[in-house]
């Protein structure tokens, strides 16, 4: 009997572990490995060959050699066509995340305070356009904002302007289309949270004296800096990385990192230098992150005090 | 327990009689009338209780005044001032929720200012009345706590601290002792009532436990479908009932149906199919011969004996039928030859002294000329 009870019990940890190392096994295999390696080739020299790449380690007079080129992430920071298309990506993901946030934070707490059933057709009108293909939409949108595209014809047609406006391939064009892209990523975390928020809690705020603006201000908002801040991620993160929206809607003028990082691959063919783009982009996406998981681990220790 | 009015205030004017004042206040939910044509009027200083079963109305009156509720006709006021187009956050009234509602984020301390911040007191201000309000409810040592961080008492604590620190004219209490156990709410009803004394705060309190209602008001409100069915002290409510609702919605009691027999000026008789003999009442009533009745006996007013009692104009024989054991008293179901039960207690008064009844044991059951109350049909 006892002997059963221990054999089912380690049955049942041997069990927790298969559970637990399947995600561990594919975060290995598609993160870490190809991480890995393109850590590795970012050390690496140009070469034409196949791979165009050199090896890291060398075999000579019986030692094993070890070279690593740093010139690639030295060119990095001091070059400005990357300096820049950083500090771009930055601040155009940045700036769409914000703009995200304005748009996506009304809509959310709508949503949110919309009766059941009427939530639930909201909520499909925000996730029903991802059914259709991303590239589809963003073409949509060139048809749209084009110089000769139904915006601009709406626009003359009713007499507000009478010359065409200029938006295709200018930063606004990137800023609509990455908006645009992005915003139910920024809604359905925020209305995830707003939709929990006790409306006692709101109740009791103007029982105190605090007017509307001022409940939303120091109750509403407070308590929905979770769905803020992980809606911020989800924009954030790969908008900076982003690279069909600004190539297509952006055009030339647009330079971001991803731009930068194609150019190098496919145009240049030199896979060192677009590893070392890639990898420098990821630590600074590692930033908001760690932030993000600092911030996350405090509140926890703080509500098991 | 109870507050005693006379007490706090010995002498009341007109408008402090009028206090807060409900005139014809219906609400409707579209078309359901949730609270139908009630008017009140509750005194400086009294803790008034709204008693009433479940989706009787009690809690949407309730936030007719906090004023999350605009009455669909009718008019409240305050010390004279006309409330419905107030709203909350501009009503000189503050509420503990049920549940409290504490907001989550914020500290103790954090919670109890917060009505204070809005009037815009200076700093200063603010920290000595907080103070003041987790001293009056001695919470102090938890002011840098999270409300999560608190036991379900400590947390009543500090939603009575935040609702009293604006010196609310009127103070609303929804299900106040709703989340806590048995023990620790006899103990919290206690404090709150003292509390409230203590401050001469006018309150008006939701609940649907009797006994925290008896315990508590001075005066209760027994709702029933939206309506008030009867305004009184608690003993008011329990010893003189004006329906059958209300006598059996406080306390147990026996109902026996019948008929006026004789209708005197100093006494009245009813005859009952359940009684052998006619109740006697030992005083007139208005009613007629003929009219049909309940006549409302509580159980501890009927007295269990052995022996046929010799003096009792209000007797009957029966059989003991099922005994509930309370520790200071005994039910005894004790069935009439008719059929009918009645329900009697038995004080304990000496150790193991219900022994000496037991199942199937013939009893006699008396009661006094004016143990009963005589209600209509
Ligand atoms: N916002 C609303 N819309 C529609 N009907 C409502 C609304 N609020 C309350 N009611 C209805 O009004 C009636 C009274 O509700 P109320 O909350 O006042 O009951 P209560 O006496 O407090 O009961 P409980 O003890 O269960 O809380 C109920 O039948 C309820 O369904
Ligand atoms: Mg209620």
């Amino acid at each position: 009997m006892n002997t059963l009870k221990r054999w089912l019990n380690t049955a049942k940890s041997h069990s927790r572990w298969a559970v637990i190392s399947v995600p561990y096994l594919w975060m290995l295999l598609f993160f870490a490995v190809p991480f890995l390696i393109v850590l590795k080739i970012s050390f690496a020299y140009q070469v034409v060959a196949i791979p165009p790449y050199t090896g890291l380690l060398e075999l000579a007079d019986q030692s094993v050699l070890m070279k690593l080129n740093l010139t690639n992430y030295l060119q990095l920071m001091v070059e400005d066509k990357y300096i820049d298309a950083y500090l771009n990506s930055i601040q155009i993901a940045g700036i769409s995340t914000l703009l995200c946030l304005l748009i996506g934070y009304p809509m959310a707490y709508t949503i949110a305070r919309l009766p059941p059933t009427s939530r639930n057709i909201a909520l499909m009108l925000v996730i029903l356009p991802s059914w259709i293909s991303f590239l589809i939409r963003i073409y949509a949108w060139m048809g749209i904002l084009q110089t000769n595209g139904l915006l601009n014809k709406l626009l003359l047609g009713i007499g507000i302007i009478d010359t065409p406006l200029r938006i295709m391939n200018t930063p606004l064009a990137a800023y609509i289309g990455i908006v645009y892209a992005y915003l139910p990523f920024m809604i359905l975390p925020l209305y995830a949270n707003l939709v929990k928020l006790d409306l006692r809690l709101l109740e009791a705020a103007y029982d105190l004296g605090a007017r509307p603006w001022k409940a939303f201000l120091t109750i509403t908002l407070p308590l929905s800096r979770r769905g803020i801040v992980a809606g911020c991620m989800l924009v954030m993160i790969p908008a900076v990385g982003e690279y069909v929206i600004p190539e297509l809607l952006g055009g030339p003028s647009t330079r971001m990192i991803g731009r930068q990082l194609a150019n190098e691959f496919f145009v240049a063919g030199n896979w060192p230098m677009a590893s070392a783009v890639a990898i420098v982009m990821l630590l600074l996406l590692m930033v908001p992150i760690l932030i993000f998981n600092h911030i996350q681990g405090k509140e926890m220790e703080g509500r098991l005090t | 327990m109870a507050a005693n009015p006379e007490a706090v205030r010995p002498e009341r004017s007109a408008a402090d009689e009028r206090y807060v004042f409900i005139d014809d206040v219906t609400k409707e939910f579209d078309g359901f009338v949730a609270v139908d044509d009630v008017s009140l009027s509750i005194r400086k200083g009294e803790i008034f209780a709204l008693l009433g079963g479940s989706g009787c109305g009690k809690s949407t009156l309730l936030r007719c005044l906090a004023g999350f509720e605009k009455p669909t006709t009718g008019r409240i006021l305050l010390d004279g001032q006309p409330m419905n187009d107030l709203p909350p956050y501009e009503r000189p009234i503050n509420m503990m929720f049920q549940s409290y509602a504490l907001f989550p984020h914020m500290t103790v301390e954090q919670n109890v200012a917060f009505g204070l911040k809005q009037d815009g007191m200076p700093k200063p201000d603010i920290k000595r009345r907080v103070e003041e309000m987790l001293n009056l409810v001695q919470m102090v040592k938890f002011a840098g706590r999270k409300p999560h961080q608190l036991s379900g008492g400590q947390q009543q604590r500090v939603a009575l601290a935040r609702s009293l620190a604006k010196s609310p004219k009127l103070l609303l209490l929804d299900e106040p002792m709703g989340a806590l156990d048995k023990k620790l709410r006899s103990q919290m009803q206690l404090e709150l009532v003292n509390i409230v004394e203590k401050l001469g705060v006018t309150c008006v309190m939701v609940t649907h436990d009797q006994e925290e209602a008896m315990t508590m008001a001075t005066r209760i409100a027994l709702m029933d479908s939206g309506r008030i069915r009867q305004v009184g002290t608690p003993d008011e409510i329990y010893e003189q009932p004006t329906s059958r609702f209300a006598a059996e919605f406080i306390g147990s009691v026996n109902i026996i149906e019948g008929v006026i027999k004789d209708d005197e000026k100093d006494f009245v008789t009813i005859q009952s199919a359940a009684l052998a003999h006619l109740i006697h009442i030992g005083h007139g009533i208005s009613g007629f011969e003929g009219q049909r009745v309940n006549f409302a006996l509580r159980p501890e007013k009927i007295t269990v004996t052995k022996d046929e009692p010799a003096d009792a104009h209000n007797k009957a024989q029966g059989v003991i039928e099922d005994i509930a054991y309370f520790g200071s008293h005994s039910v005894f179901h004790v069935r009439l030859p008719s059929g009918t039960r009645l329900m009697a207690h038995f004080a304990n008064r000496k150790r193991w002294a219900s022994e000496n009844f037991t199942w199937t044991d013939k009893v006699w059951l008396s009661w006094g000329d004016n143990a009963g109350v005589v209600l209509p049909a």
